[in-house]
């Protein structure tokens, strides 16, 4: 195995992994700040992305420019898709649940992208598409290139976000202890449904920085779901940086892996992850005492 | 309280009674017009088709290539003076499925006659159920070379060639060129399934034992997203020439990561995808030189095939593809083997239309068909590139529309 083939595997894990991150970091937000497995969080990645290639489709306009529309759209989806479902499940059974309930959703996102625009294969035909830049030898592809750097830009503004803002502040403290922030006096269910909007806010960017680089079809969504609730299972459930670390790692090792092992086994990089995680730090390497509780 | 009871129960048995017989009724009726097939009753075909899950896009292609073989065949006064009528199930992609609904149509329903799905996946076991009820099954998808290996006496592929010999035109092309100019490595890449990897593994066995080496040679799974590392790996071996084993999206996205990359081979070669009215769109034009296999052309002049292009394009508003255009030969097939033996029913008449199709060329939308004792189609596929925007047959030699562009241009 050459070297030049080693550095040109592991640019592109890299920029894989950052588009891992971005997918992922919304669905820890979910179960971080209320306990919610979100499995229809690929379903609305897909539909940004399917939004993306529509908008592109009509106007011929770089679907870049459609994030104006989609994140705003997104957020306040989220917002009301807390209030209106996700609050009503009873707080015993609240993780289980919403298993099932976004399991629905998934499938009633799933069928309306079938319904609008059938089973057809899409792609958003980019002028940049096959362009790449040159870097010692190896070739940086544009579009993966943007997709990267749309993840990290998102990445950065959620952390800033997280970290130095009241609503940050009060997200945080509730992902922490819910309990204790409500006798501070936050408003908690506020909070929760502001952070789910701000998780499929996140699916927006996610979803459209996806569309530059793939074709896209409604049922994609399922092959999504399982490699990112590895990523948040193994970064620790709840932690936006255990979830962008566990994804670039888990990138690059796919993308490593693939070359001495071929795609099909490469694919269970996620898998043997996840399970060794669960086997022996059940709460990820970054959950800290947040998944113990639960 | 007892009379009004009593009375509840009896108008209840009553009631029981009723459905009873009327169901008895209607299923007795169901059972006499299936076996009856008086002279003007329809000839019902029975098809299960995964017109929603995974093959769901090529499921409805061949649905409406059945359904333009259905209406042209009625206009022109159906088969055996009957009309036709087609009894389509949803299998949703599913194996088990598939199964249950052949077996419905022809021990429940009694269809006279039952045409293939789509897929291997799905032709295999179909094909087992209507063997066991001594059906003829004629299948527009089950192109892999497992289908054929299965000792099947009653399946017949309705196209020119099986996955393994698409590829034969260029084949013999590229190891009749001089030695000089003739392509000394190789990269493939094979979806895991049996008609893509066939596909491929056919040009690659060729190839091979003519002394090409094969650089690369990887399988990846259907589910598979990134083709980034296996394009890396492509490029890095820097192989003459690359052979796609494929369906349509992991072409498109394999195209565009080896392009990603700048490999630039003398010759690239994908079943399936270049041939979809979609693909120059997804890959952003940059098709120039491509190769793709194809056992049709709505172009190709057959007699038949101008009238089904025709009544197709007035139907949908755009021509055929090769979905719709196997499932139509699937129609011509059955109904030549129906019109020459006289009987379209279960019961000795399937073993009949057999033999005759054994024995018989049909003449079809795809060309003259005929097959080998295990229903193997004994033609070949053409070969198409684009050139110009445009997508040409360029081999086999009689047949081609343009010159073969070799080595190709970069992309």
């Amino acid at each position: 195995m050459s070297g030049a083939l080693l550095l040109q595997s592991l640019i592109l894990g890299i920029l894989l992994g950052g588009l891992y991150a971005l997918l992922a970091a919304g669905l820890t937000l979910y179960f971080g700040i209320m306990r919610v497995v979100m499995i229809a969080h690929s379903a609305f990645l897909i539909l940004a992305a399917y939004l993306a290639w529509w908008f592109n489709q009509q106007t011929g306009i770089d679907p870049l420019v459609s994030l104006i529309v989609t994140v705003p759209l997104f957020f306040v989806t989220g917002v009301l898709m807390q209030r209106l479902l996700v609050s009503r499940l009873k707080p015993l059974t609240l993780t289980m649940m919403s298993v099932l309930l976004t399991f629905a959703v998934a499938l009633v996102i799933e069928g309306t992208l079938g319904f609008l625009f059938t089973g057809t294969q899409r792609r958003i035909p980019l002028p940049y598409a096959s362009e790449s830049l040159n870097f010692f030898g190896a070739q940086v592809p544009v579009v993966k290139l943007i997709a990267f750097g749309l993840a990290a830009l998102a990445l950065a503004g959620l952390f800033v976000l997280l970290k130095y803002t009241r609503f940050g502040q009060a997200l945080r403290a509730t992902i922490q202890h819910p309990e204790a922030a409500r006798l501070v006096g936050i408003n908690t269910d506020r909070v929760a449904g502001y952070g789910f909007g701000l998780g499929l806010a996140t699916a927006a960017i996610g979803g459209t920085a996806l569309s530059l680089d793939a074709t896209i079809y409604p049922s994609l969504h399922w092959h999504w779901i399982g490699p990112l609730m590895a990523i948040i299972v193994v970064g620790g459930l709840g932690s936006i940086p255990g979830a962008a670390i566990a994804a670039l790692v888990l990138g690059i090792a796919q993308s490593l892996l693939q070359l001495p092992l071929g795609p099909t086994w490469a694919q269970t990089v996620f898998y043997v992850a996840l399970f060794a995680t669960l086997m022996f730090r059940p709460q990820g390497f970054f959950g800290g005492r947040l998944a113990q509780r639960f | 309280m007892t009379a009004p009871r009593h009375g509840r129960r009896i108008a209840a048995a009553i009631g029981l009674v009723s459905i009873a017989a009327l169901t008895v009724t209607a299923c007795s009726g169901t059972a006499g017009e299936a076996e009856g097939g008086g002279t003007d009753d329809p000839i019902v075909i029975g098809i299960s088709l995964p017109l929603t899950g995974d093959f769901s896009e090529p499921g409805k292609g061949v649905e409406r290539g059945y359904e333009a073989w259905r209406d042209i065949v009625n206009e022109n006064g159906g088969l055996l003076g009957r009309q036709v009528e087609l009894k389509i199930l949803d299998d949703q992609s599913n194996a088990d499925r598939v199964v249950s609904d052949y077996e419905s149509l022809i021990a429940q329903d009694g269809v006279d006659l039952v045409f293939g799905p789509f897929s291997t996946r799905l032709v295999v076991p179909s094909a087992r159920v209507a063997q066991e009820y001594g059906m003829l099954f004629v299948e527009p998808a089950g192109a892999a070379e497992e289908v054929f290996e299965q000792g099947f006496d009653n399946l017949f592929y309705a196209a020119p060639a099986i996955a393994n010999d698409h590829y034969n035109n260029l084949a013999d092309y590229l190891l009749a060129l001089p030695e000089g100019e003739r392509p000394e490595t190789a990269a493939v890449a094979a979806m895991d399934d049996p008609f893509a990897q066939g596909t491929a593994y056919g040009l690659r066995d060729k190839l091979e034992e003519a002394g090409v080496e094969i650089l690369v040679n990887e399988v990846y799974p259907p589910n598979t997203t990134d083709f980034s590392t296996i394009a890396a790996k492509i490029a890095q071996s820097d192989a003459d020439i690359v052979i796609g084993g494929t369906q349509y999206q992991d072409a498109v996205n394999l195209i565009i990561a080896l392009q990603q990359l700048d490999y630039q081979p003398e010759l690239a070669a994908f079943s399936t995808a270049p041939t979809n009215p979609e693909f120059a769109a997804a890959i952003g034009g940059a098709t120039e030189g491509i190769l793709a296999p194809t056992g049709y052309s709505p172009k190709s002049e057959f007699p038949s095939n101008v009238e089904f292009v025709e009544k197709y394009t007035e139907m949908h508003g755009n021509p055929p593809s090769e979905d719709e255009a196997n499932a139509y030969t699937t129609g011509q097939v059955v109904a030549a083997a129906v019109e020459a033996v006289g009987c379209a029913e279960q019961g000795e008449c399937q073993q009949e239309l057999i033999d005759w199709l054994r024995d018989n060329e049909v003449e079809t939308v795809v060309g003259p068909l005929s097959w080998d004792e295990t229903g193997k189609p004994t033609g070949a596929h053409l070969m198409q590139q684009w050139i110009d925007g445009e997508i040409l047959i360029v081999l086999p030699e009689d047949v081609k529309e343009a010159d073969f562009l070799f080595p190709k241009p970069a992309w």
